[in-house]
């Protein structure tokens, strides 16, 4: 039962997160964020339908079997460990080469879809990494 | 000393499958299968919660692999 109120719990909490974030992401872009009240909520609702159906259908396909057990801990703990320092010194070769050929100054627009494609490589890593 | 497992050959012998043993023991299938390859050595809990479920000793189900010299 207290799992089943956590899993709630986090799931409102990412869904505000999400909500603000499209809103502020609208803010920033310079356009109002009123006009796309509809657009953000409806997308929120149509992917939490779909994560939930796809929830519901793996647990159907696996029984009691679990998600997560101590060797999928453990082998996240060393892809997240791996992670951080490919990501730290790699980060850091990036930019001296960078430098180096002559690039002083970086768009923070940039900046932006370097921090996307990171995120995704380690969501993506991530879930390849439990699925081992 | 590598440890080494008979939980396959004892798990094949009682006719339980790898997914049945994950749902009674609450790990997922992998976690059997990469112990019973000797890829995995499950924590000290596990390990007792697989002598409970097979009802053996420990020394039945896990040993250290002998060196040459012994």
């Amino acid at each position: 039962m207290k799992n089943k109120k956590l899993q709630i719990f986090g799931w409102v909490v990412i869904m505000l997160c999400m909500m603000i974030g499209g809103f502020f992401g609208m803010y920033i872009f310079g356009e109002d964020p009123i006009k796309y009240v509809m657009p953000i909520i409806g997308g929120l609702a149509l992917g939490s339908v779909i994560t939930l159906i796809l929830y519901k259908w793996n647990k159907k396909r696996n029984g009691n079997i679990p998600d997560v057990d101590e060797r999928t801990l453990l082998l996240l703990k060393r892809y997240l460990m791996i992670v951080l320092y490919v990501v730290l010194f790699g980060s850091g070769a990036v930019l001296l080469v960078l430098y180096s050929i002559g690039v002083h100054s970086i768009e923070t627009g940039m900046l932006i879809v370097y921090m996307m494609v990171l995120y995704i490589l380690i969501g993506v890593g991530a879930i390849i990494t439990k699925c081992l | 000393m590598r440890v080494i497992n008979h939980i396959r050959e004892i798990r094949q012998e009682r006719v339980i499958t790898q997914i049945k043993m994950a749902e009674d023991l609450h790990v997922t299938r992998q976690t059997i299968n990469a112990i019973e390859k000797n890829k995995y050595n499950p924590s000290l809990e596990l390990a007792l919660k697989l002598i409970q479920y097979f009802d053996v000793p420990i020394e039945e189900l896990f040993y250290l692999e002998k060196s040459k010299g012994e």
